[in-house]
């Protein structure tokens, strides 16, 4: 018993030393009472971009969805692998492939570094070229794959970016998905977070951010305009996948509505896969040439 | 009837695809139109265009078989105005049906492509720096997308991974197919073929004997090609080797002086020139904060060894014979996204030639001047030419418009704004101009009478 308390104790104190810089990569971390709002955003990050595991293989489906209700999809195949790596300083890479007719064998291959403010590197393969194309990284600010997504919203915010404040603790009203017509996490224990961009002007002036307690994910946000309008809902739901027996929350659907034009963006990742020993050669400009479409 | 087999091989794993996780299958219906905007108004092109590919996975990503065929029907040519060159123009050739017909290995650090393909290197984007390993189809010029343009060729395509994010491509290439261009009668005739039709309508009454003589089936006759891909810091680089056949001949006509004048007879020699390339690439973004942060810098350098070239009288368009020179082509690019969602990408292109006058010769001065090979125009010692694209999007990305213009420091060029509207998860709607300007003995000013509108309607599955 007494063995145990020393373990749990270290175990406190690695936790600490942890959240005192960066947190470790391939460890599952869950808010805990007494977070400050730094905390619990590391750990929030650190979920959306699973760094909790080694790699993770999904599918996935986009819904674009206009006010009229008009419908687009487009179906890509993800892969990441988290390296974590200091010595070239690279956090984890990532592999999308389109699928969709229109687009089918349109690829990206994007690295991210460990250094916050260094931006991506991202290699596209061109079907109508049949060649690879080194891309200049679209402007945070825009929108990701046409999506109500930009592409710091999906890739490139991170827990620099920003200044928190705690809120509050409070039990989630519940999300009315329009998608599948089901309400989510109601009643769910989270901590609210404001979130501040560093940048000004920015395209937003602030995040309010509800914090799943459970998991660390961040379930659904507002964001508001540099006239304090609220422009923009996100939603976001986690399932616990058990892998090694570890918890790993995974992202399942997102949903994002341009509350300006009504205009809707669904994900849906389906397939999710975690630590399934993805070599780092699926990852590299070679990989991208094999390309047949 | 070789078409037929594999298109129901390809129907087949269609049908299989829905059965079985190991086949997929995509393709495309497409119509294209093209309507002449110059003194005379008439529909250049009517095109059906029909393509469908499988990939069946033999042993999941190891052993992977690949096929794509393409059949297309230009209505265009059953009038009357392009009736002359119908025959070639619809004629479907054994360069553009099969597409890609190849059996992939994949395991580690090998990768090998074995089959029909193409092969495209280096980074520039629609000019052929160091993109020279497929021959050109320029029956369109070089309107279409590039993977339409190369026409794919039967090689042995070898890689080896040394180390990660490293590799090294060899490329055996026994098959030939020489580049291609529109016959007389099209919209995109080269002015140096017409120029060639006339001397042979001239000389009507004379023998023309038309030699062409394409490379051998030997080992010596074959492309080779060799690639080093790696990676210094955040650079990309390659470095590339290319040795094979000369895809354009080059034509040597002699006169044989009959009785009575002016009968006789024309040997006109068409050769396939071997020829070497020397070259690298490479491309890096600016990652790090500063004032270059979100630029990508891209560039090609090429080295062609003995690379054939015409020289003569361009004031008559008449060529005296070929020289090889040892002419070099370089290029650099950036591309940046600026303010929010406009891509805007630049090339700068400079393609130099030796320019040695032939010694011991009796030609004058005057007829030993390098001529262009597309239009027997006057070809300048540096060529500098220039490309931007302006590209972005609205609607969700449904709406996608872009402009891309080119040209030379010689006035002339072509200016391509297109809006491409995505109707529907399938069918993609494409509206589009092609304006070419300049002189007639120039590229793209050869063609200032063929500007052309044009609508794409393409329905993908």
């Amino acid at each position: 018993m007494r063995k145990a308390s020393f373990i749990m104790a270290m175990l406190a104190l690695f936790s600490g030393l942890a959240f005192a810089g960066e947190l470790e990569y391939f460890q599952v971390y869950k808010p805990q009472a007494g977070m400050s709002a730094d905390e619990i955003m590391q750990i929030e990050y650190f979920v959306k971009y699973t760094k909790f595991a080694h790699d993770v293989k999904m599918g996935g489906k986009a819904y674009f969805i206009d006010k009229a209700g008009s419908v687009r999809e487009k179906e890509t195949a993800r892969l990441r692998i988290t390296l974590g790596r200091k010595s070239d300083d690279i956090a984890y890479e990532d592999l999308v492939m389109f699928t969709s007719p229109q687009v089918r064998g349109l690829a990206t291959l994007t690295w991210t570094y460990m250094d916050p403010k260094r931006q991506q590197d991202s290699w596209l393969w061109v079907p109508s070229l049949k060649k690879i194309r080194k891309i200049s990284n679209a402007n945070s600010d825009d929108s990701f794959m046409g999506s109500d997504f930009t592409v710091e919203d999906i890739l490139t915010r991170r827990f620099e970016d920003e200044t928190y404040t705690l809120l509050r603790e409070e039990n989630f009203r519940g999300y009315n998905c329009e998608f599948d017509k089901k309400t989510y996490y109601k009643d769910t224990p989270c901590v609210v977070i404001e979130a501040k961009p560093k940048k000004s002007p920015w395209y937003y002036s602030k995040r309010v951010l509800w914090v799943d307690k459970n998991t660390g994910g961040g379930i659904y946000e507002e964001m508001y305009d540099p006239n304090a309008k609220m422009f923009k809902t996100l939603f976001k739901s986690f399932e616990i996948f058990n892998v090694n027996g570890k918890e790993y929350p995974a992202q399942i659907m997102l949903e994002g509505k341009d509350l300006r034009t009504g205009h809707r963006t669904v994900i849906l990742n389906t397939d999710i896969k975690f630590d399934q020993g993805l070599s780092e050669e699926l990852f590299t400009e070679r990989a991208l040439m094999q390309s047949r479409w | 009837m070789k078409k037929l087999v594999l298109l129901l091989l390809l129907c087949l794993l269609t049908g299989l695809a829905y059965a079985d996780d190991s086949f997929q299958f995509n393709g495309y219906i497409k119509n294209e139109l093209g309507l002449r905007t110059g003194d005379q108004n008439y529909l250049q092109k009517n095109k059906d265009i029909v393509q469908l590919a499988g990939q069946y996975n033999i042993k999941e990503d190891e052993l992977v078989f690949f096929a794509k065929v393409k059949y297309y029907y230009d209505f265009a040519y059953i009038k009357d105005k392009l009736g002359k060159a119908a025959h070639y123009m619809e004629h479907i050739q054994r360069a553009e049906w099969l597409r890609d017909l190849y059996l992939d290995y994949n395991k580690s650090p090998w990768f090998l492509r074995l089959g029909k393909q193409q092969v495209a290197w280096g980074q520039a984007d629609g000019i052929t720096v160091l993109d020279r390993v497929n021959p050109p189809d320029l029956r369109e010029y070089w309107l279409p997308d590039m993977v339409d343009i190369r026409i794919p060729l039967w090689m042995f395509n070898i890689n080896y991974a040394p180390k990660l994010n490293s590799n090294l491509q060899l490329l055996v290439i026994p098959d030939f197919v020489e580049s291609q261009g529109a016959p007389i009668g099209s919209p995109f005739t080269f002015r140096a073929y017409k120029i060639f039709d006339n001397t042979m309508k001239q000389y009507a009454t004379s023998l023309w004997d038309i030699n062409q003589h394409f490379p051998g089936r030997r080992l010596n006759h074959a492309t080779y090609g060799l690639q080093w891909s790696d990676r210094i810091a955040d650079t990309d680089y390659t470095l590339n080797f290319l040795y094979g056949p000369y895809s354009t001949a080059r034509n040597t006509t002699t006169y044989i002086p009959g009785v009575p004048t002016p009968a006789g007879s024309f040997i006109v020699a068409r050769d396939y020139k071997l020829w070497r390339v020397y070259g690298g690439s490479f491309n890096k973004t600016f990652t790090n904060p500063g004032p270059m942060q979100g630029f990508t810098l891209r560039g090609d350098f090429a080295w062609y060894n003995d690379e054939p070239t015409y020289f003569g009288d361009p004031n008559t368009g008449k060529t005296y014979g070929f020289a090889r020179w040892d002419n070099k082509f370089w290029l650099i690019g950036m591309d940046k996204y600026i303010v929010t969602k406009w891509l805007l990408s630049f090339q700068y292109a400079q393609y130099i030639m030796e320019h040695r006058l032939e010694e011991n010769n009796s030609f004058a001065s005057y007829q030993q001047i390098p001529m262009n090979g597309y239009t027997y125009g006057a070809q300048d010692p540096v060529e500098n030419i220039f490309a931007i694209k302006i590209s972005t999007d609205f609607l969700n990305q449904r709406i996608k418009p872009e402009l891309s213009w080119s040209f030379t420091d010689d006035a002339q060029g072509k200016v391509s704004p297109k809006l491409s509207y995505e109707i529907n998860d399938n069918l993609l709607f494409t509206l589009g101009w092609h304006y070419f300007y300049g002189k007639d003995t120039e590229s793209n000013g050869q063609f200032s009478h063929q500007s052309q509108v044009y609508t794409q309607l393409k329905y993908s599955f």
